[in-house]
């Protein structure tokens, strides 16, 4: 055996940093998004307190963790998953697939029809989940981008289109 | 027809499918080495005799150790539990689940449970959390609806928290379906007729939603010729054995085409009014299906226009222009609602405020139409749909659907 090479599977790096960053940044902007936007404030209301959900890749991440805390409070939670009960996975069965979505590519439920993703846990709360997602990538997304992003793009009022938009950006590179 | 740059197909369950299926359960159950099998099924099925021609059918080298016909009309998980219990208790290694789509959710449920060796149904619900084999399960339906006898699916009630419990893995697939028209030849006219439309909304929602891919399609468009050409002879003739041996395979084949595209917001809405008002499924979803299909025109008529062939026939689809031929799969449905509604003296209901329960009560009413729209947010086929729907979208579909009222297609928001 020694006389062969050993060969590393190889690793995308670049594509993982960047799905690293982007889960970073989209944590906080669902933080920031609970505490300032009527529509995302309702969907966790309707969640159980101490109750945690992840997005991520199958099989080693890179992941999101978002929980709301016994007072109601909305948490990112960063990017591990060690030493926390987990009541809802959304996960990709690859980071590709996982990298499809965050590049605009395809958005969430097309992925989730094509079997690109799997959900560990209570179906109604992936459901209010996935919506907290499209809300915020409308949030985050010029609206050329999020309409590949979501099913359909929303006709929200103005104020949710500029003040509430700038907020949850203000407070997502602020971490409030 | 669009290829999707990734899809998967499964469909591993035997059909035996015949006017003698019945008699190929011994050795069926022989080859599977289960010898000693429990019989699932509900009081409606015993009184009709149907458990008698079962047995019939079975030899002496097939010991049934226990016939459990406590189901409910909604499977719910006290019932899967303590048939569990009783599958342990007398010593069974199958199942034999005889019935409407009830019976098998729950007879999948007891399989879980008796394969796992566990006492905690909650603990695999979701998508595939099953990671083993099951034990051999037969499943002979009573009716030409669900397909649940080939399905990855399972519906199970959790009565105590008012919810739903869906379980998906292809391990839930049964060994095999049985499909003998002597189990639905007794069918009363208006279950017939609910639970074919039952069928109809599994195919074109598998042909229509997001996870649709070749192969469900084909078996989906097989799926709705079988049902459009049987449906009303076999209401008018409910002896006719051909008939009802084509709407049992037009119900199978439907249920491996959305067991592998899921379904959509006709399946939404109607599980909601299901679960709120305990409406008969198939009722709602007879009703609800023109419903879905107008929601979606504008982002699935050249898939909509295809349907008007395995529906109408070849000579209707010719005869209509191609710009014409979605609307008219649409009025076709429509139409067949009419006409099964006429053939069974109104009992089959045409809109929602029509759907009766057995003392004659609507079991859907115009105050519980919030919580229907509200309940249907949380069903997870809402992903399937084309368009997305939000709870208003949700509110006027039931709205119009309540009353009978066309959907004006210029109020759907477009994405």
């Amino acid at each position: 055996m020694t006389d062969f090479m050993e060969i590393s599977p190889g690793r995308h790096h670049g594509k993982r940093l960047y799905l690293a960053c982007m889960l970073w940044f989209f944590g906080r902007a669902v933080q920031a998004a609970a505490r300032v936007d009527d529509g995302v404030k309702s969907e966790f209301a309707a969640m159980p307190d101490n109750f945690t959900f992840c997005l991520g890749a199958f099989p080693s991440g890179p992941y999101m963790v978002v929980g709301k805390d016994a007072h109601g409070r909305v948490r990112h939670l960063g990017s591990s998953l060690a030493d926390r009960t987990i009541h809802l996975h959304l996960m990709f069965k690859h980071p590709a697939l996982l990298f499809r979505v965050f590049a605009f590519q395809e958005n969430t439920p097309v992925a989730n029809a094509r079997n690109r993703l799997y959900v560990l846990g209570d179906v109604p709360q992936a459901c209010a989940v996935v919506r907290i997602i499209d809300m915020v990538q409308v949030f985050l997304l010029p609206r050329f981008l999020a309409k590949r992003a979501v099913k359909r793009y929303p006709a929200w009022p103005l104020k949710r289109r500029t003040l509430i938009r700038a907020q949850v950006y203000a407070r997502a590179f602020a971490g409030l | 027809m669009v290829i999707p740059d990734y899809y998967e197909f499964s469909s591993r369950a035997l059909i035996m499918a015949g006017h003698d299926a019945l008699e190929q359960i011994p050795g069926l159950l022989l080859s599977m080495d289960a010898q000693k099998p429990m019989v699932i099924t509900d009081q409606g099925v015993r009184r009709a005799g149907l458990v008698d021609i079962l047995l019939q059918a079975l030899d002496s080298r097939i010991t049934v150790k226990t016939i459990q016909d406590d189901v409910p009309a909604d499977s719910d998980l006290k019932t899967v539990h303590t048939l569990a219990g009783e599958y342990k208790k007398y010593g069974c290694n199958a199942i034999i689940a005889l019935g409407g789509g009830s019976v098998m959710d729950t007879a999948k449920g007891v399989n879980i449970l008796v394969s796992a060796s566990s006492d905690n149904l909650l603990a695999f619900s979701g998508a595939n959390a099953l990671t083993h084999t099951l034990n051999p399960l037969v499943a002979v339906p009573t009716t030409a609806g669900t397909g649940s006898e080939v399905t990855r699916v399972a519906v199970i009630s959790d009565t105590d928290n008012l919810r739903k419990l869906l379980f998906t893995s292809d391990f839930l697939i049964p060994d095999a379906a049985i499909l003998d028209p002597r189990m639905t030849l007794t069918l009363p006219a208006p279950v017939t007729a609910a639970t074919a439309m039952d069928a109809l909304s599994h195919a074109v929602e598998a042909c229509l939603c997001l996870g649709r891919n070749p192969l469900s399609t084909a078996h989906a468009h097989e799926a709705i010729a079988l049902i459009s050409h049987n449906l009303l002879p076999v209401i008018r003739q409910p002896d006719h054995k051909p008939g009802r041996l084509a709407l049992a395979t037009g119900a199978a084949l439907a249920g491996m085409a959305f067991s592998n595209s899921m379904v959509g917001m006709v399946h939404t809405l109607g599980h909601a009014a299901g679960s709120v008002c305990h409406a008969a499924h198939g009722a709602c979803m007879a009703v609800l299906l023109p419903y879905g299909m107008v929601y979606n025109l504008h982002k699935t008529q050249p898939l909509l226009a295809d349907l008007l062939l395995p529906m109408a026939g070849a000579d209707v689809y010719a005869r209509t222009q191609p710009a014409d031929r979605a609307q008219k799969a649409i009025d076709w449905v429509d139409r067949m609602n009419q006409r099964l509604h006429q053939a069974t003296a109104g009992a089959h209901a045409v809109c929602l405020r029509e759907i009766k329960s057995q003392d004659g009560k609507s079991r859907v009413t115009g105050h519980l139409l919030p919580k229907i729209a509200h309940t249907a947010l949380g069903d997870g086929s809402i992903f399937y749909n084309p368009e997305d729907l939000d709870y208003d979208d949700c509110l006027m579909v039931l709205e119009a659907a309540f009353d009978g009222a066309p959907l004006d297609p210029s109020r759907v928001k477009k994405g």
